[in-house]
């Protein structure tokens, strides 16, 4: 019987090892310091270097991967009784002040992961990182192998985040291309990540060219998001869209502050017909938190462009920017609003990182800020156990620290079941390995059936067993049908099965962790070629990292443009200086 | 010490013929034994006597293959004595000998119930705890008439055959969570539902045998015993032919 999800579209591998996690260690040859990969291969750890000098090697340094693992999560445990800091491992961060890279202890202190660093120039810091050492220790345990991509868009010569990107060094395939379209925005958000107080749009032609580059590298995409700025104020928006519709394309997502949605219906009802969907940046529901955070009170603007979306049911992913103090109370009626709306896909909970053009001055401490496990605290609290901390699962996919997902069964009465409540996430990591959606996968196919084993089979301890396994047919039914079903079908089938809610804790340069970038996956392609790391791109290609004067890195390059980037220093002084700690000059 | 010691298995249509020579073959090799029936009240009562003089374990349920909550009772009962249902003998099956001009639905339909949909609703009742276990072994008893072109009942072919494919789905199903299903198809026996054979098609099925004789419900149980045993461990999806080479 032929698959209904199988299409032609080359497929990509996947990794031959495990990404775990960073150490630092020594050249083989000319003993410089470097920071290693380490990696699973075949039940063993090894060690993965690039030396500057002496280029890749690799040492065998652990012969039981399980016991390895097990033993660096123990690192983890804090002694009874230990009041002080208690070191679990160390990465490579930046400097705050110059953003410098800078070696970083992992320590957890008071039940929570901070980095400590101290920088040549700046001097010592301190900066949480997640507010549950529990979690954080524990996230580890959930790596996967990533994917690779069909083809790379960058070699390997000065290591990471010089070579950005993505080099064959880079862990993870692109699971989310972000093209930002223009880098004019109509609100001045005090929380933005990105830089855009211009006016340049992407021209047709250079749009088609990152498009069939992202077809190039991947194969297929299971989305494209179209960002900025505003996407909405580009003039040939609905052109590019048109563009981003191909068959290797599954959704295209348009991520806008809604004004024009909520004001523009012949453009909302044009959105519609094109099929794309929508990310609605939606932080709030009161004056004040749309101020703080976006500068001017949205609340009619908002509800408008709420109301359009739910009109021309078209489907919709909340994106909450998360900020302590400023709307983490409001975290369950948004949740609320997810799980009240059919067209609501998805959320999209991001902890506020302050980095970007308005970010970047954002206030904020350090040392107490909102992380994952924050977010998902407050999600138990506010909406009265409906959900529970222990539905949300570390997403593999990316680096473990950087995602947290649940996929919300919908069950036949309507209302929706977490995922974790009947599937052991480290048993079917395989649901994890998508992202915001369920897509109609032969792997999701697999797993599905592993999961509706497994709940046959516990039958009688999981609450509300029938109900699920239910639902769990009627999607199996609904998902795979017999009949040929199009990558773009499959998707759509797959999506009105299961909300999901997503936590992404982008980074900045107080929690920034080199080996998070190593697998970061959603990125920023560019009109050279070059596919950006999220972060790194946010870092130090930017340029605004501390607000608007941040100054470029050496390596750093502007968007849309094809010439390489200029290199201030003498080559190999940048190359020294990017893999030790580099001072981010002009 | 007994192929399947420490085992617990389930014999459907257990009381009589080739299910009754199963049964005693299982609990000679160690096995605690339950089995069901539908009718046949002093035939299981006599069984359960026989087994336990053996030695084993042994409890009979009367209750039909079709009758999916008195399955589930069935398996929670001899979960609760046994521990685990480690064995499945999928054995319950009836046998008519009509031509396709004269049979009637109700005859398709009792055929295709009884020896499949049988099948198929005891399988779903014992995987619950197999899967748990990580571990189990499912026998299925089809015919020489499900898999090679014979002179035999339509609807009894039919139903044999889908035997054979049910234990093949099922074995890829299944097999990841440690669980063989296998199927064994004996030709013509001296007893059951060949036991009848008209003699001109015994002669014409003797002719084509290349040991010349028709089979036991002993050499059946023989065989049964050992393909759901720890020894048989790599074989999954198969349908064991034991016919004499026909």
């Amino acid at each position: 019987m032929e698959c209904s999800s199988c299409n032609t579209a080359p497929s990509r591998k996947d990794r031959t090892h495990t990404f775990l996690l960073h150490e630092p260690s020594s050249c083989p040859s000319c003993n410089a310091s470097l920071e290693a990969r380490v990696v699973v291969r075949d039940d063993q750890i090894f060690y993965l270097k690039h030396c500057l000098a002496c280029g890749p090697s690799e040492e065998l340094v652990a012969s039981d991967a399980k016991a390895y693992i097990d033993a660096f999560l123990a690192r983890g445990e804090v002694p009874a009784g230990m009041t002080g800091d208690h070191l679990f491992k160390h990465t490579t961060s930046t400097c705050p002040g110059c953003l410098a890279l800078t070696p970083a202890r992992v320590i957890i202190r008071a039940g929570r992961v901070l980095f400590l660093k101290d920088c040549e120039s700046c001097g010592p810091s301190e900066a949480l990182v997640s507010e549950d050492a529990k979690y954080y220790v524990g996230a580890y345990a959930f790596a996967r192998a990533g994917t690779e991509p069909l083809k790379f868009a960058a070699e390997v010569k000065h290591g990471c985040p010089t070579d950005c990107g993505t080099c064959s060094d880079h862990e993870q395939h692109t699971c989310l291309p972000i093209v930002e379209i223009t880098d004019h925005c109509n609100l001045e958000c005090p929380i933005c990540i990105v830089n855009n107080q211009y006016a340049n749009h992407i021209s047709d032609e250079a749009f088609a060219k990152i498009v069939e580059g992202m077809i190039q590298n991947e194969g297929q995409c299971e989305s494209l998001a179209l960002s900025g700025g505003e996407p909405t104020s580009h003039p040939r928006l609905l052109e590019l869209i048109d563009l981003a519709s191909r068959e290797e394309i599954g959704r295209v997502v348009i991520i806008t502050n809604g004004l024009r949605l909520g004001r523009d219906r012949a453009f909302a009802e044009q959105l519609k017909a094109k099929g794309a969907y929508v990310g609605l940046q939606f932080d709030g529901f009161t004056a004040d938190t749309h101020e703080k955070i976006r500068g001017r009170d949205l609340c009619q603007e908002k509800a408008a462009a709420l109301a359009m979306l739910k009109e021309l049911e078209i489907p919709t992913q909340l994106i909450f920017v998360a900020a302590r103090g400023v709307n983490e109370h409001q975290i369950g009626q948004v949740v609320e609003l997810l799980l009240s709306e059919d067209h609501i896909l998805s959320l999209n909970f991001q902890p506020a990182a302050f980095t970007g053009f308005g970010g970047g001055n954002f206030p904020h401490d350090p040392l107490d800020r909102l992380t994952i496990p924050g977010v998902i605290k407050a999600i138990e609290e506010q909406t009265q156990g409906k959900l529970r901390a222990s539905d949300f699962s570390p997403l593999p996919c990316s680096h473990p620290q950087c995602v947290s997902l649940t996929y919300l069964l919908r069950l036949n009465d309507g209302s929706h079941l977490p995922f974790g409540r009947f599937v052991d996430f480290r048993k079917h990591g395989t649901l994890l390995r998508s992202s915001a959606t369920l897509g109609a996968s032969p792997e999701i196919h697999d797993a599905m059936n592993d999961v509706i084993h497994d709940v046959f089979a516990r039958e009688d301890e999981i609450p509300r067993a029938p109900e699920i396994l239910a639902a769990l047919r009627r999607s199996l039914d609904v998902m795979f049908p017999n009949r040929r079903v199009t990558p773009k079908e499959a998707i759509r089938l797959g999506e009105q099965q299961a909300k999901s809610i997503f936590l992404h804790h982008y980074m900045d340069r107080h929690d920034f962790d080199l080996e998070r970038l190593r697998k970061c996956c959603h990125h920023y392609p560019q009109v050279d070629g070059r596919v950006m790391p999220a972060c790194g791109f946010n870092m130090f290609h930017r340029g605004a990292a501390k607000g608007p004067s941040t100054p470029l890195a050496p390596w750093g390059k502007a968007p849309w443009t094809a010439e390489p980037p200029k290199v201030t220093l003498p080559l190999a002084q940048a190359d020294h200086a990017a893999r030790a700690r580099l001072p981010i000059v002009g | 010490m007994g192929l399947l010691d420490g085992r617990t298995a389930l014999v459907t249509g257990g009381s009589r013929g080739l299910g009754r020579a199963i049964c005693l073959a299982l609990a000679r090799e160690g096995a605690k034994v339950a089995f069901n029936y539908a009718r046949s009240d002093p035939e299981a009562g006599a069984l359960v006597e026989t087994l336990r003089q053996m030695g084993a374990e042994a409890w009979c349920f009367k209750v039909s293959v079709l009758d999916k909550p008195g399955l589930q009772g069935m398996v929670r009962d001899i979960e609760a004595r046994a521990g685990t249902i480690d064995i499945l003998v999928n054995n319950a099956g009836v046998g008519q000998v009509v031509p396709l001009a004269l049979m009637e639905e109700e005859d398709w339909d009792r055929m295709m119930n009884i020896n499949v949909k049988g099948a198929f609703l005891c399988s779903q009742a014992v995987l619950r705890g197999m899967i748990q276990q990580k571990r189990g072994r499912i026998l299925n008893i089809s015919s020489l008439a499900g898999v090679k072109m014979m002179q035999a009942p339509v609807h009894y072919s039919a139903a044999k055959a889908a035997l054979k494919g049910f234990t093949e789905a099922l074995a890829k199903e299944i097999g990841r969570y440690g669980i063989t299903v296998n199927c064994l198809a004996p030709g013509v026996l001296d007893d059951g539902v060949s036991g009848n054979l008209p003699p001109a098609k015994k002669d014409d099925y003797l002719r084509h045998c290349a040991l010349g004789r028709v089979g036991s419900f002993e050499e059946v149980a023989e065989m049964a015993a050992f393909l759901v045993s720890d020894r048989n461990s790599y074989m999954n999806g198969a349908t064991v032919v034991l016919d004499g080479a026909v």
